[in-house]
């Protein structure tokens, strides 16, 4: 227990002074996780958008796909974005392992579905009348799908923060594709495996303030946004 | 013709919503579609408001055949505007919501300020122009929802049930309303409601629409019942298990009935024993109806009787009174 506080209060020293090292990881962390995010959301919103408004054959099934894929390994991920773009891999050209892109692409295809499938969720809770409100009103088919997607622009968002929180927690695609190379792919979470491993304490526990600290941070921030527009 | 439709039948499931032969609806009036819940008028009116297509027949649009094939829908619906039973708002200020319209129409930005102004003192809304418009009441999201309706400069607005949900002095400042925006903007109204007395004070022209088909009148005094053969071989139909209505014709089995308020017949005593068809009940409410007396009277179900004034004095009916109502065969329609 002592050692815990020990590690605690050095963890807390590390943070103060503001050590390079640990901003460096936590830059990259921040860095591979937005694009990540960024990149599903472009994804994600607009294939959730479309699902959900459009009736297709086998949508039962894809949306049955997309929940299973929701629960989706990221050592799965991993051994498979490997097989595409490790040297013997048909990509294996692009020297894309132990890259950050490595990294952003097998974070992409965990957070896709989750982005999807709650996008979906949130537009089929808006109430028809907006879309007929709109068309009504002489909006053609976009201007109709904006108004539905501010009106539901709160859920998106916090699906938007969900996919975040997931890939910035994230360990087996970091690892497994960004290879916890110093100063290139080493994230908050492969670091703090790493120290974890070599049985030191400090670096991890103050990573993992950090970790905690971001994602309180991205709640209050969403809370505040969401309580000003309830006024 | 404003709108014309022929043969249109629109079909969910199995059931046929509505079912119209030919119907047309002439520019420049305020039309009432009338009739009970369920009758197709929210349906209709969607059609009309080029939301909806119909599963089959024709809709023409000043004299021109609506074509649902291509996507040629968004510029008819620019001309013609729906405001909903229950509008919903936007969640923006009240003023923004009058500014959709305006700008998916590219109106010019530096007047656009002026025209919300406008529309808001016409729904006398003006103070409210920055309040968000979801914490409107009923009654002032249905004036808002008329403003912004207008802010499309349209030929027709279409009205759903425009005073359902609300109080009665809303329901004034909104009839007048709609009055203003036919006469002063001569922009055609049509509207539905249940309500006959509003559908006669506002409406130049009434349709009457009953489960999906046009009537000649609307039709009151509705309970479903089943005709089953009497003692003696005539027909009679039960309703609730209480009434047991006399009728000239039918086939055996559910149906559903109307009985014609007009023609009901009303008395204080019976003979004994009672003619057939005639019930005692006990009156409990009467209201004035232009000139006659719509007495409601509970009879095991409650039956809606319109008597003459005269008729009301001869008997010196009130409130709580007990009286005989008979019932003729005639006046019974199976519908």
């Amino acid at each position: 227990m002592q050692f815990l506080l020990d590690s605690f209060h050095s963890a807390l020293l590390l943070l103060w002074s503001v050590d390079p090292e640990l901003v460096e990881i936590v830059s990259v962390s921040l860095k591979v996780s937005s694009s990540s995010t960024l990149i599903a959301s472009l994804v994600g919103v607009p294939a959730g958008f479309f699902i959900a408004f459009r009736e297709f054959p086998g949508k039962r099934l894809l949306m049955t796909i997309l929940n299973t894929l929701l629960a989706l390994p990221t050592v799965v991920i991993g051994l498979f974005v490997y097989a595409f773009i490790s040297r013997r891999g048909i990509l294996g050209v692009l020297n894309l392992l132990y890259t950050q892109k490595a990294m952003i692409i097998g974070q992409v295809i965990l957070i896709i579905p989750i982005i999807t499938v709650f996008t979906i969720s949130a537009i089929s809770r808006i109430d028809e009348r907006y879309r007929k409100t709109a068309m009504t009103l002489g909006a053609n088919a976009l201007q109709t799908a904006w108004v539905i997607i501010r009106e539901a622009r709160f859920a998106i968002m916090a699906a938007v923060i969900a996919a975040f929180g997931r890939v910035i927690a994230e360990v087996g695609i970091s690892m497994m594709l960004g290879g916890n190379a110093k100063g290139f792919t080493r994230t908050m979470t492969t670091a703090m495996a790493l120290e974890y491993d070599k049985g030191e304490f400090v670096l991890g526990v103050a990573l993992g303030i950090v970790l905690l600290t971001i994602s309180f941070g991205l709640n209050i921030f969403f809370n505040y946004i969401q309580g000003r527009a309830r006024v | 013709m404003l709108y014309e439709l022929n043969n249109l039948k629109m079909i969910y499931g199995k059931r046929a919503v509505l079912d119209l032969p030919h119907l047309s609806v002439e520019a420049g009036r305020i039309v009432g579609l009338l009739g009970p819940n369920g009758a197709g008028k929210t349906t209709l009116l969607e059609i009309f408001a080029f939301l909806l297509g119909p599963t089959s027949g024709e809709l023409r649009f000043h004299g021109k055949k609506v074509d649902y094939e291509n996507n040629r829908l968004r510029e008819l619906r620019r001309r013609v505007v729906i405001v909903q039973q229950h509008p919903i708002m936007f969640t923006v200020t009240v003023g923004k919501n009058l500014e959709f319209p305006l700008n998916i129409r590219k109106f010019p930005k530096q007047k656009r300020e002026e025209v919300i102004d406008e529309l808001l003192d016409l729904v006398g809304m003006r103070e409210f122009k920055h309040a968000r418009a979801h914490n409107l009441s009923g009654g002032e999201t249905q004036r808002i929802a008329i403003a912004r309706a207008l802010a499309c400069q349209p030929e027709v607005i279409l009205f759903d049930e425009p005073t359902a949900s609300v109080d009665v002095e809303n329901q004034m400042t909104i009839e007048r309303i709609v009055r203003e925006i036919n006469q002063e903007k001569k922009i055609s109204v049509i509207f539905t409601t249940h309500d006959m007395n509003q559908a006669a004070r506002l409406a130049d022209e009434i349709v009457f629409l009953f489960e999906g088909r046009l009537a000649q009148s609307t039709y009151e005094n509705i309970f479903s019942g089943q005709i089953l053969p009497g003692e003696n071989g005539d027909p009679y139909c039960l309703v609730q298990n209480t009434l047991k209505l006399g009728v000239n014709k039918g086939n055996m089995g559910p149906v559903r009935i109307a009985i014609d308020p007009n023609a009901i017949q009303v008395s204080q005593t019976a003979d004994e024993p009672p003619p057939p068809n005639s019930f005692k009940g006990r009156l409990v409410q009467l209201t004035e109806e232009k000139n006659k007396v719509r007495a409601l009277v509970d009879v095991g179900v409650p039956l809606s009787v319109l008597i003459s004034k005269k008729e009301l004095e001869a008997m010196s009916l009130g409130v709580g009174s007990s009286i005989w109502l008979t019932c003729p065969p005639e006046s019974i329609e199976i519908i």
